[in-house]
C-alpha cells in the first residue's frame, strides 16, 4: 500500500514533466533564459530582477515582439549557488536552445555559469555582477551592462571633493562584491588625497554588527562606506544609531533602496548617501525620463514593491538589451548574437548601453559603461544633493 | 529466480551505465549523469561513516571542498598537472579526516555529528577569509579539465562531457570497490561490531579507534576525490563548495537510498540529482524546493530504512 | 543582550533532543515562523505589538504539536538518521514555503519602543533590546518554573530519565513528546518573535537561528536545561568580545572552536555539574 502511494507519486511527476513543456507549442517564440536567484539569501534582488525582465518582455510583445515573433523568458532560479547557475545555464542552452542568457546577478554564479558559455557558444548579458575579473578572463560571450567597483568608484570621484570625504573606513560583506567595492574605492579614494581607514566585513547571514560598528568607532575617520545588501544596510545604520556613531555614510552597488531604507531604519538613515543606477523618484532626471517614467508607472500598475525598482531595472535593461540584439542579428542564432551585441546601441533606464572590449585582446568581453548617480536621505525624503544636480 | 532476476537489473544498470554517452544525446541529460557521478562518490563516502560506523558526519562538505580546494589551487597559481591535483585532493582530505578521526577518540553520536559541522564551520570561514591563499570569496575561475596524455594518441583532453562521463564513472566504480573491499573485510565486520554494540566490540579485543580513524581517513579521502572531480568538471571554485546544503544533499542520499548498503547510496545520488532537474521541467521555480522537501519527507516517511533496503526485504 | 534569546533557541532544541531524542533541523523554521507570525498579527491584524509575542507563540506551538502528531509520532520507532532527515525536509519545505507565501523581500516589524537609545554613563543601550532581554528572561524562568514546579513537568523529566517507569507510572508518552515538541517549538517563535523587531524578517532568517542554537546546546551539554541556558549567553558575550579583539570575518568562528574545544575537553558540555532538565 505505502509503496505504491509513493510509486504513484513519482509517476504523477514524471507524467508532469512530460505534459508541461507541451503546453508551450504554440506560435514559436523567441527563447531569452534568464537565471536570477528567486530562492535563497539574495531572493528579494532576483525576483525584482524577474519583475523588471517580465516587463520588458510584454512591452516589447506588446509592440509585436521581435522579427516578427513574440519574446518568451525562461526563468530559472539559481538558488543563489554557483553549481546551480552552471546546471541552469546547461539547461538552459543544451535543452531549451535559447540564443542568448541575461544573469545570473552574483559574481561568483555568473563567474560558474560563464565556462558553459564558452563550451557551447552562447551569449549573455550580465545585468548585475560586480566583480572585475568577470570581463577580463578572455571570455568572448560575456557582455556585462552593470558596472564592476572600479568603474562605480570612478563614478563616485568627482563628488568626493564635495562630500567632503577626508579619511574612510569601509563595513562591506565578505563577498566578492564587498571584497572588490573595498578595494576600488580604496584606490579612488588615496588617488585623490583622503586617507584609508578600516575595512571589516561582514558574513552575508549576519545580523548583529554591533562590533564592527564599536570598532569603527574608535578610528577617527569622517566617512563609512557600507557595501552590502539593503536588508544589511538597514540593520547596520540602526546599529550604528544605537551606538551613536556620527559618521558621513555612503552605501555603494546600486543595491541600496534608499526608499526601503527611510522605512525600516527611519531616522537611522537620515543624511546618509547612496550610490545609485536608477532613481524612481527623479524619473525626469534619468537619461531617457520618458522611458523611466513609463517604467515607474507600469511597475506601480502591476503592484510590485517600489522599493525593487532600484534593482528591477536591470532586468529591464539586460532584456532590452538581448532582444536589440537579436533584431540586429535577424535570426535566434547564439553566434549571430554574439556578433550583434558589439553593434549594440541603445537607450535603457540606466543610460545609454554600447559595448567597449575588455580584457585579454582577441578575445575580450563587453562592457558597456553604465551611468552613476548620487542621493541623499533629507528629512526623511530621497534629494539630490546640490552639487550632484545635472 | 530471484537472485538471477535482480543479478539481471544490476548487469542491465552497469551495461546502460557504462554506454551511457552513446545513447544520451543530450548534453544536458550527460551533465547531468555526471554530477550524479560526482555525488555518488561523495555519498558512497558519507555511507562509509554512517551507514557502517553508525557515525555521521555533517561536516562532509569540509572534505570535498577541501579537496576542490586543492586541486583546483594547484593547477591554477602553480599550474600543476591536474592529475597531481587530484592526488593532492585525496591525499589532503585524508590527512584532515585522520586529524579528526584522532580528535573525535571518544566522540560518539550527536556529538560526532557536532564536532564535524564545527570543523565544516571554521574550514568554510578560512576559505572567505584567507584571501592570499584561496582568493576568498571571489573564487578561483579558469581550474584547467583533465589531460590524458597518451604515447600513441599524444595529448588528449578529456574536456568533453562524453570522455569526463567515464572519468567519473570509473571513480565510482572505484570507490564502489573500495568500500566493497573494505566492507567485505575483517575491517568491514569491525565496524559493524562497532555500530552494533561498541562495549562488545571492544571486549573482543576489537580497536575501536584504529578502525574509527580508518574510516574517517577513507571517507575523507574520497570526498576529497570527489571535490577534486568536481573542480575540474565546473572549472571554477568558490566558497559555495562547502555549502552545508552539499552535505545535506549528500545525507539524503545516503539515507534516502538506503545507509548500510553499497547500492543505496548510488541509487540515491542518481535519483537525489534527477529529482531537482525533473522538479525544473515540471513546475515554475516558485514550487521547486517546497515540493523536493516534500517528496523527500514523503519518501522517508513511508520507506523509513531508505528504498534499497525496502527492495531488499521484499525478496 | 542577544544571548538571552539564543538560550531561549537552544532550551526548546535541548528539550526537543533530550526527551524525544530527535535531532531537530527545522528549528529555526519556527524561529521564522514566530516572527511572520508576529508581522501577520502586528500589521495585517493590527493587533497590539505587546499581544503580538504572545500570538506568535502560540502559533509556533500549535505548528509545533501539529509537526509531532502527523510526522513524528509514526517515527517514533525509526533510526534518529532518518528522523533528522525527515526534519531536514521539513526545514526546506517550511522554509520554501515562507519564500511562496511572504515572498523574498524582507519585511520590518515596527514596535511602539523609542528608538533613541538609553545612556547609563558610557554604557548605551537600545529600549527595544532591552525589552527583548527583559522578557528573553522572563520567559526562560516560565520555562524553568513549568519544568521544576508542575506536574506536566515532573511527567516530562520523569520520561527524560527513564522512558519505561514513567510509562508505567501512567505517563502517555505519546502526550509528553507532542507537549514537548510544542514547547520547543513555541520557545523559538518567542525569540523570533522577539528577535524579528530587532533585525529584518526573511524566509532565511532560520538557518542562522538554527546554527545558533545548535551551538548553545552543545555548549551546555545534550539535554541540559540550565546549560542551554548559560551556554546562550556565553556565546552571546563570546561572540561580541571574538570580533572585538578578532577579525570580524573570523566572528562565527568563534562559535565553531568553543563548540571544538569543549566536545575535546568537556565533551558531555560546559555545564556537565549542573542539575539536568529543569
Amino acid at each position: 500500500m505505502r509503496r505504491a502511494a509513493v510509486a504513484l507519486s513519482l509517476v504523477v511527476m514524471v507524467g508532469l514533466a512530460l505534459i508541461i513543456p507541451g503546453a508551450f507549442a504554440q506560435q514559436d517564440p523567441i527563447k531569452i533564459g534568464v537565471i536570477q536567484p528567486l530562492s535563497g539569501s539574495v531572493a528579494a534582488s532576483g525576483n525584482y530582477i524577474r519583475m523588471g525582465a517580465e516587463i520588458a518582455r510584454d512591452w516589447i510583445n506588446g509592440r509585436g515582439g521581435v522579427l516578427g515573433r513574440q519574446v518568451q523568458l525562461l526563468i530559472e532560479d539559481n538558488k543563489s549557488d554557483p553549481k546551480e547557475a552552471a546546471t541552469a545555464a546547461e539547461k538552459l542552452i543544451v535543452k531549451d536552445k535559447v540564443p542568448v542568457i541575461v544573469g545570473a546577478w552574483g559574481s561568483s554564479m555568473t563567474l560558474a555559469a560563464m565556462p558553459k558559455l564558452e563550451e557551447y557558444g552562447v551569449p549573455m548579458v550580465v545585468e548585475t555582477s560586480s566583480a572585475a575579473s568577470i570581463t577580463k578572463r578572455g571570455n568572448p560571450w560575456v557582455f556585462r551592462i552593470s558596472p564592476p567597483s572600479e568603474m562605480e568608484a570612478l563614478g563616485l570621484e568627482r563628488y568626493l571633493k564635495d562630500l567632503g570625504v577626508k579619511k574612510a573606513d569601509f563595513l562591506a560583506v565578505n563577498t566578492d562584491w564587498g571584497r572588490g567595492a573595498v578595494g576600488a574605492f580604496g584606490d579612488i579614494l588615496k588617488k585623490s588625497g583622503a586617507n584609508v581607514g578600516l575595512a571589516e566585513f561582514m558574513e552575508q547571514a549576519a545580523t548583529d554588527m554591533n562590533a564592527q560598528i564599536t570598532k569603527v568607532k574608535a578610528g577617527n575617520a569622517d566617512t563609512l562606506f557600507i557595501t552590502t545588501a539593503v536588508e544589511q544596510i538597514t540593520l547596520v545604520l540602526r546599529q550604528a544609531q544605537e551606538q551613536r556613531l556620527t559618521r558621513k555614510i555612503v552605501t555603494t552597488g546600486g543595491s541600496s533602496a534608499p526608499s526601503q531604507l527611510i522605512k525600516q531604519a527611519g531616522p537611522a538613515a537620515e543624511g546618509t548617501y547612496h550610490i545609485l543606477f536608477f532613481l524612481p523618484w527623479f524619473p525626469e532626471a534619468m537619461p531617457d525620463g520618458k522611458l523611466a517614467k513609463a517604467f515607474v508607472d507600469e511597475w506601480n500598475k502591476r503592484g510590485h514593491p517600489f522599493d525593487g525598482l532600484t534593482e528591477g531595472f536591470r532586468g529591464h535593461d539586460g532584456v532590452l538589451t538581448a532582444v536589440e540584439a537579436l533584431k540586429t542579428a535577424g535570426k535566434p542564432d547564439p553566434k549571430a548574437v554574439r556578433d550583434a551585441l558589439w553593434k549594440v546601441q541603445l537607450m535603457g533606464l540606466n543610460g545609454p548601453i554600447k559595448f567597449e572590449k575588455d580584457g585579454p585582446a582577441g578575445k575580450e568581453s563587453g562592457q558597456s559603461k553604465p551611468s552613476i548617480f548620487l542621493v541623499q536621505i533629507k528629512d526623511g525624503k530621497i534629494a539630490l544633493p546640490a552639487f550632484a544636480k545635472k | 529466480m530471484r537472485r538471477s532476476g535482480s543479478r539481471i537489473v544490476v548487469a542491465a544498470s552497469l551495461v546502460a551505465a557504462a554506454t551511457a554517452p552513446a545513447w544520451v544525446w543530450n548534453p544536458y541529460h550527460l551533465h547531468t549523469l555526471i554530477m550524479a557521478g560526482i555525488f555518488a562518490v561523495l555519498a558512497l563516502s558519507l555511507n562509509l561513516l554512517l551507514g557502517y560506523t553508525g557515525q555521521l558526519s555533517l561536516g562532509h562538505a569540509a572534505f570535498f571542498g577541501i579537496g576542490a580546494y586543492a586541486s583546483g589551487l594547484l593547477t591554477v597559481k602553480l599550474e600543476w598537472s591536474p592529475w597531481i591535483g587530484l592526488v593532492v585532493a585525496i591525499a589532503l582530505p585524508a590527512l584532515a579526516g585522520w586529524v579528526i578521526g584522532r580528535l573525535a577518540l571518544k566522540i560518539r553520536g550527536a556529538y560526532f555529528v557536532l564536532l564535524t559541522i564545527s570543523f565544516a564551520g571554521v574550514v568554510s570561514l578560512v576559505s572567505v577569509n584567507w584571501m592570499e591563499l584561496t582568493n576568498g570569496p571571489l573564487g578561483l575561475p579558469g581550474v584547467p579539465p583533465l589531460e590524458l596524455a597518451l604515447p600513441w594518441l599524444g595529448e588528449v583532453s578529456l574536456r568533453t562531457k562524453s570522455a569526463y562521463y567515464y572519468v567519473v564513472v570509473a571513480a565510482v566504480a572505484l570507490c564502489y570497490l573500495v568500500c566493497l573491499g573494505l566492507v567485505r573485510s575483517r575491517v568491514g565486520r569491525a565496524l559493524v561490531a562497532l555500530r552494533e554494540n561498541e562495549t562488545l566490540a571492544e571486549s573482543v579485543g576489537i580497536n575501536v579507534t584504529h578502525y574509527l580513524v580508518l574510516a574517517t581517513v577513507v571517507s575523507a579521502a574520497m570526498a576529497g576525490l570527489g571535490g577534486g572531480l568536481y573542480a575540474h568538471y565546473t572549472r571554477f571554485v568558490s566558497p559555495e563548495v562547502f555549502l552545508f546544503t552539499y552535505t545535506v544533499t549528500m545525507v539524503i542520499m545516503v539515507v534516502a537510498g538506503g545507509k548500510g548498503t553499497l547500492a543505496g547510496p548510488v541509487l540515491g545520488a542518481v535519483l537525489f540529482t534527477a529529482l531537482p532537474e525533473v522538479l525544473r521541467a515540471a513546475t515554475s521555480w516558485q514550487w521547486q524546493m517546497l515540493l523536493y522537501g516534500v517528496l523527500l519527507v514523503i519518501v522517508l516517511f513511508f520507506l523509513p530504512q531508505g528504498i534499497v533496503p525496502a527492495v531488499q526485504r521484499r525478496r | 543582550m542577544l544571548g538571552a534569546t539564543y538560550s531561549l533557541l537552544g532550551i526548546g532544541l535541548t528539550l526537543v533532543f533530550g526527551l524525544m531524542n530527535v535531532v531537530n533541523f527545522a528549528h529555526g523554521e519556527f524561529y521564522t515562523l514566530g516572527a511572520y507570525a508576529t508581522f501577520a498579527a502586528l500589521v495585517l491584524g493590527s493587533v497590539n505589538f505587546f499581544l503580538a509575542i504572545p500570538i506568535a507563540i502560540v502559533v509556533g506551538a500549535a505548528a509545533g504539536a501539529l509537526c509531532d502528531r502527523v510526522l513524528l509520532r509514526p517515527l517514533r520507532g525509526a533510526s534518529i538518521d532518518t528522523v533528522m532527515l525527515v526534519m531536514i525536509g521539513v526545514w526546506i519545505a517550511m522554509q520554501n514555503a515562507e519564500l511562496l507565501g511572504w515572498g523574498g523581500v524582507a519585511k520590518n516589524i515596527p514596535t511602539p519602543l523609542p528608538t533613541q537609545p538609553l545612556t547609563a554613563g558610557p554604557v548605551s543601550v537600545a529600549p527595544l533590546r532591552l525589552f527583548v532581554f527583559v522578557v528573553s528572561g522572563l520567559l526562560i524562568l516560565g520555562a524553568h518554573l513549568v519544568l521544576a514546579k508542575t506536574k506536566l513537568g515532573r511527567a516530562m523529566r520523569a520520561t527524560f530519565q527513564d522512558r519505561e517507569t514513567a510509562a508505567l507510572m501512567g505517563v502517555s508518552i505519546d502526550r509528553i513528546h507532542t507537549i514537548t515538541f510544542a514547547f520547543g517549538a513555541g520557545l523559538a517563535a518567542a525569540a523570533g518573535a522577539l528577535l524579528g523587531p530587532v533585525f529584518l524578517l526573511y524566509p532565511s532568517m532560520g538557518d542562522l537561528a538554527s546554527l545558533k542554537a545548535f551551538s548553545v546546546v552543545i555548549l551546555g551539554g545534550l539535554g541540559n536545561f540550565a546549560g542551554a541556558a548559560l551556554g546562550g549567553l556565553v556565546l552571546g558575550i563570546a561572540e561580541e568580545l571574538g570580533a572585538g579583539y578578532i577579525s570580524s570575518g573570523y566572528r562565527d568562528a568563534v562559535g565553531f572552536i568553543i563548540i571544538v574545544v569543549v566536545l575535546l575537553l568537556r565533551p558531555a558540555g560546559l555545564f556537565a555539574r549542573a542539575e539536568r532538565v529543569g
